[in-house]
């Protein structure tokens, strides 16, 4: 009986403990997403058609996302249609307008002279998927179509010219 | 009742209680002293019978009925560990086309892409991925154990978002206050009291036209509900939106069917209501532990009562001669 006892006691007092909750777990921003598979939709491509990130599977890529009415996309915009001029043929950059229709993506490009290809995404896809904490938000996506890093906010030049280095770099 | 009789019951109802956590898990009573208690005083009381019969209180068949109560035993403590050392049950809430690690499980949730008439059917689905193993993909009503965790889908309010300017032009969404900063899809994660109800909120905003709005989700039996002008034949859930201008000066009120547009400080609104799923991870007794502990109690069973027959036969026999 005393055994009996022991063991009730033991496994009853053994109810103090808890063990650590999972709790709620949330996204990290896209300067977490390093080394994950870069998602990809096809979404309307300014000037007709569609495209997405897939289709430029095999080349190194500068996926910015930005909105007509976001100041700091705006400042970036000449430093980043440089770049894709600087690096035509060795990095694509693909410029995707969040949850804005086509024209005002127009005429934000127009006014900008950006001639990197620009992809609509309605509905914001893109921006869910890299897990964009503000705008703009930029994400390179090494050949094999894995990202190399997340960069949330605007870039200099400089900038992006090292953030793609290391992408340039690999096979 | 015979102290076998009153053993066997009381075997036969620890393992209902264990097996209750897969069949009705997620549950908070699995990590409650009460149910550890019920399940420890059953272990001895099956320690104690166990005991009688080695001092030969039961004789020959109480012998036999040692391996059905090790099984039950097995059994018991496989529940009992589950619930007490188990982790509590939680629920991994993301966003529709992103990815979040969940290291309880040391897998990555790929949460499925959500459209609203993913939203409006509730058919979102959670992929599960880990290095080396297949991956497990949830959806509707199904339930996984994996390893000493039973994984199921927990659906929660959600809501598409899509707004236009009075032209008609789509509209940016954001949330600010959220995680998914640029997501078109309300999580309603926060709640408030309104009146008798524990409604599901949510914020967002339309930057380009300086709105921010908040959405106060309804069923439709809350929506009948209220006192004062109640919508007494609402059969679908709904929103009550409320617009604020960027100086937080409010700009009006609506209540929002979900796929009907309303228009709410200059912006036109579309919501469409249902729900996404979240990840529930509850704590589970480990299966092969299930599956040893049943197997022995029902072979334990049968041979007791096979070979409790055969004695029978015998001892009639022997009365006969």
């Amino acid at each position: 009986m005393r055994t009996v006892l022991v063991i009730a006691s033991v496994l009853f007092l053994s109810a103090c403990y808890n063990a650590p909750d999972p709790g709620r777990i949330a996204g990290g921003g896209p300067g977490t997403l390093a080394g994950a598979p870069a998602q990809s939709f096809e979404v309307p491509r300014l000037g007709g058609g569609t495209d997405s990130l897939a289709r430029h599977r095999g080349q190194v890529v500068l996926l910015n996302l930005w909105t007509t009415w976001c100041p700091p996309c705006r400042e970036e915009m000449p430093a980043l249609e440089r770049f894709a001029r600087e690096n035509a043929g060795k990095v694509v950059v693909l410029g995707v307008d969040q949850g804005e229709s086509a024209s005002a993506a127009a005429r934000f490009a127009h006014e900008h002279g950006a001639t990197f290809p620009i992809l609509i995404d309605e509905a914001q896809q893109y921006g869910r998927a890299y897990q964009g904490v503000g705008l703009p938000t930029s994400i390179v996506i090494a050949r094999d179509g894995h990202v190399v890093r997340g960069i949330d906010g605007a870039m200099t030049i400089e900038q992006m010219r090292e953030a793609v280095a290391p992408a340039l770099r690999s096979k | 009742m015979t102290a076998r009789a009153a053993t066997l019951a009381v075997a036969v109802l620890a393992i209902a209680l264990v097996l209750a956590q897969i069949v009705y898990p997620a549950t908070p009573l699995y990590h409650t002293w009460q149910y550890a208690a019920a399940l420890a005083l059953a272990l001895a009381v099956m320690i104690a019978y166990a005991n009688g019969v080695r001092r030969g209180e039961d004789g020959t068949f109480g012998r036999r009925l040692l391996l059905a109560l090790a099984g039950a035993a097995i059994v018991d403590l496989a529940g009992l560990a589950a619930g007490l050392l188990g982790p509590d049950t939680a629920a991994v809430i993301g966003t529709p086309g992103t990815v979040t690690p969940v290291p309880a499980l040391g897998a990555a949730a790929f949460f499925g892409v959500a459209d609203p008439a993913v939203l409006a059917s509730g058919s979102g689905a959670i992929t599960l991925r880990r290095r080396g193993t297949a991956e497990i993909v949830l959806a509707g009503g199904e339930r996984r154990l994996d390893g000493e965790s039973l994984l199921s889908l927990e659906p929660r309010p959600a809501a598409f978002v899509e707004a236009y300017d009075g032209h008609g032009a789509h509209l940016t969404i954001t949330q600010p206050t959220n995680a998914s900063f640029l997501s078109p899809v309300l999580l309603f994660r926060d709640h408030q009291r309104v009146g008798a109800f524990d409604l599901p909120f949510d914020t967002f905003a339309t930057p380009a036209q300086h709105r921010t709005l908040r959405a106060l989700y309804f069923t439709p039996q809350q929506l009948r509900g209220f006192a004062h002008g109640g919508v007494t034949d609402a059969t679908q859930p709904a929103v009550v939106l409320t617009a604020s201008d960027d100086a937080g000066r409010p700009l009006g009120i609506t209540l929002a069917a979900s796929g009907r547009s309303v228009a709410i400080g200059g912006v036109h609104v579309r919501v469409t209501l249902g729900t996404y799923p979240a990840l529930a991870i509850a704590s589970a007794p480990p299966l092969w532990a299930l599956v040893l502990g049943l197997a022995l109690f029902s072979i334990g069973l049968v041979w007791s009562a096979l070979r409790g027959r055969a004695g029978a036969r015998a001892g009639a026999q022997a009365q006969g001669t």
